[in-house]
């Protein structure tokens, strides 16, 4: 019998970035414990649908073949929506780089992976707090019992509660914060691949901005799944809060996705289909400002989104890859700070060294100024009511067809927008 | 010395989230997540609250498909001592008295291989079927004595068990000798919490034992299918009848009842009904 109290390494938290470094550190060897709140690894997960798939393949190279991967994403499209208007950029790739998915279908298969490799998940078991001894975390404290880790892998998610608890994060501030609800709604795959004009097996993720939110910050998305499609809104929880306010808009969240799913144009790709589930869940929109203050302590490591490891672009999010990676970087270094027998913050820091020379870094801080676009009201009202002004004017004209720059013009001073701050405004968005 | 007592569970699938096929009248079960029969929670509650006063080992028993070991390990996460699982191919579509069959040798399995048992605890009843028999049919076949509706118990000096039952309005008292199957009244118990050492417990010593026909030695005749005189001979569908709602709203009560009184003899089915029943026509 094994002595159940004291582990190399505890993961707190089942999910992507968790199970990445579980799996590397059970592999190598390492006794790792991993406890999940949830009823099973990844209940608790959701998201969208879409995930780049090189981050992952590092660490399971056998993703491709044995992961549950619903489609590869061959078609992008993005739609700005207003007055009824609609006008849609679609990209066919060469080729695929991310594939649809159900998190709660992969996280369980990360986490098949990780209890092959041997370490120990425990579901529906909450970890209250650290154990903390001598300013170092000593474990884990759950209910009245305690297990004792070298080093304890945070991998708790949005909702910081532990962190927050010693003070290395503070309470979410909502303007760092989205709000996800989504509808997964059932259709037969040759449906799917006729209605979005897919080859088999192919998929498509589609993000929209504008009416969809009433001109919110956030958008609508839909990808196709293998038989089904997930549609969902996402909302700034403190844009939203305060065109609320303002009396802007009047609009409970569920009631813009059934606006959504019932749309006129939209509502076609998934007519008939039945709604086969619904969630919600709080996303991280900051990127940088959601990070904590250090990613590592003497005896902790922090990752995936309790890392504030999260992008949205407004034309791709990515949180699944980002939080994979950083659980691998964590695997190495607490590898590293075992064989050497000091898990002090000064050997786990190269934690947060590798992590910020990677491409998980480089990307958040290459698109910083998104930040400023992501929570601008212009880009979610006047943006897309201009582009289908101008297109209106442009195909709409039934003897004279004004020249774009006019038609530009024109439209922007509708919308109280003069051309120079229009510049501006793309300049900004095209993050230059 | 202390206690031994078997607590019986089931593995049954959420009848909440199970939908019903309104054209056969079957559940769809397709995609429930299954659970241990809520109700079965407290008698293992009450067994762990003896086992803790008394000091001994609860033992948990189940008849039940493989993954009910999900079942046995939530069991031993909040304290059970060890499980068994009667599972066999030649086990499935049982009826109660089948089901109590297995269960009642099982248990005679089970106090050859840990020792004598004193108690047997039981639910009151499934949610997925309601038929508060087990109880009755394992204490019958054991030919112990037999409380049901429990809401509490506690040992005599003389080693008997007291139990208290509330029925109809009566605290009833019942002081019976041991070995004994008691059933508890849904919800007199509240389930502890598991925790993370019983989970780890669970995980990696695996207390339990999964026991197949061939160990348990019964005649194929007798359970599954085959041992099951019950027949369910049909099922139907009662869909909520959508109601027509009005609301009236007068400042003098009386004129609500003259409302209400025109409103229904206006319907030639329920005036005659109200006739009748004011005048016994």
């Amino acid at each position: 019998m094994s002595d159940g109290s004291k582990y190399d390494v505890v993961v707190v938290g089942a999910g992507p970035a968790g199970l990445s470094a579980a799996y590397l550190l059970a592999r190598s060897g390492i006794k790792v414990l991993v406890l999940e709140r949830g009823r099973e690894p990844g209940s608790k997960s959701l998201f969208g649908g879409k995930v780049y798939a090189q981050p992952l393949r590092d660490v399971w190279p056998d993703l491709d073949k044995k992961a549950p991967i619903h489609r590869w994403v061959r078609v992008e499209r993005f739609s700005l929506e207003w007055g009824g208007r609609l006008a849609t950029l679609e990209y066919r790739l060469g080729k695929p780089v991310a594939f649809t998915t159900y998190l709660p279908e992969l996280v369980k298969w990360m986490a098949g992976k990780a209890e092959e490799a041997g370490a120990t998940i425990l579901d529906e078991i909450v970890a209250d707090e650290f154990i903390v001894k001598d300013g170092r975390i000593a474990g884990v404290r759950s209910g009245g019992d305690e297990v004792n880790a070298d080093v304890v892998v945070d991998a708790e998610g949005v909702n910081r509660l532990l962190l927050e608890k010693i003070g290395l994060a503070d309470p979410p501030d909502p303007s760092r914060l989205a709000l996800g609800v989504k509808e997964v709604i059932r259709l037969k795959p040759d449906e799917i691949e006729s209605r979005f004009g897919l080859s088999k097996g192919e998929g498509l993720s589609w993000l929209i901005a504008g009416e969809v939110t009433n001109g919110v910050p956030g958008g609508g998305f839909v990808y196709t799944m293998k038989d089904s499609v997930s549609i969902g809104i996402v909302l700034r929880v403190s844009s939203a809060v305060n065109a609320v306010e303002k009396g802007v808009i009047n609009e409970h969240v569920s009631r813009m996705i059934e606006r959504l799913r019932l749309h006129e144009y939209f509502g076609r790709f998934w007519r008939d289909g039945d709604i086969a589930e619904y969630g919600a869940r709080l996303a991280i929109e900051g990127g940088l400002g959601y990070m904590p203050k250090k990613l590592v302590h003497d005896g902790l490591v922090v990752v995936g989104d309790a890392a504030g490891l999260l992008l949205n672009t407004g034309y791709t999010i990515r949180g699944v890859d980002f939080a994979v990676y950083s659980g691998k970087l964590a695997a190495e270094a607490i590898l590293h700070a075992l064989a050497v027998g000091d898990t002090s913050e000064e050997t786990l820091r190269v934690y947060e060294e590798k992590l910020k020379s990677s491409f998980v870094y480089k990307e958040l801080v290459s698109h910083k100024g998104i930040e400023d676009v992501m929570s601008d009201p212009w880009f979610f009202k006047a943006l897309p009511s201009i582009t289908v002004d101008v297109l209106k004017s442009l195909f709409e004209a039934e003897y004279e067809e004004p020249r774009i720059l006019e038609a530009v013009m024109k439209s922007a001073r509708e919308t109280g927008t003069p051309l120079p701050l229009l510049i501006q405004k793309l300049l900004k968005a095209a993050n230059l | 010395m202390g206690l031994r007592i078997v607590v019986g569970f089931k593995w049954v699938p959420n009848t909440q989230a199970v939908r019903i096929d309104p054209k056969t009248g079957t559940l769809i079960r397709q995609g429930v997540p299954s659970i241990i029969n809520p109700p079965d929670l407290a008698a293992v509650e009450l067994a762990l609250r003896l086992r803790d006063r008394y000091g001994g080992e609860v033992i948990a028993a189940t008849m039940g498909p493989p993954p009910a070991v999900k079942g046995l390990e939530h069991l031993i996460s909040m304290g059970v001592d060890y499980g068994y699982m009667f599972s066999d191919r030649v086990f499935a579509g049982a009826d109660t008295l089948a089901t109590s069959y297995v269960l009642a040798n099982g248990l005679k399995l089970i106090e050859g291989e840990r020792g004598k048992v004193d108690l047997a605890i039981f639910g009151q009843e499934t949610i997925d079927s309601s038929t508060a028999h087990i109880g009755a049919q394992v204490a019958s076949w054991l030919e112990w004595p037999y409380v049901y509706y429990v809401r509490w118990a506690e040992l005599t000096e003389n080693s008997s068990i007291r139990v208290e039952r509330i029925v109809e309005g009566y605290l009833e008292e019942y002081e019976v000798p041991l070995p004994a199957v008691l059933s508890v009244a849904m919800r007199a118990f509240k389930p502890r919490d598991i925790t993370l050492k019983g989970k780890l417990r669970a995980k990696l010593e695996k207390p339990f034992k999964i026991v197949s026909n061939k160990d348990l030695g019964l005649d194929p005749r007798c359970v599954g299918l085959k041992g099951s005189p019950t027949i369910v001979a049909k099922v139907t569908y009662l869909p909520d009848i959508p109601r027509k709602r009005e609301v009236y709203k007068p400042r003098d009560p009386r004129d609500g009842a003259r409302w209400l009184l025109r409103k229904l003899l206006k319907d030639p089915e329920t005036r005659d009904l109200i006739l009748r029943q004011l005048w016994g026509g």
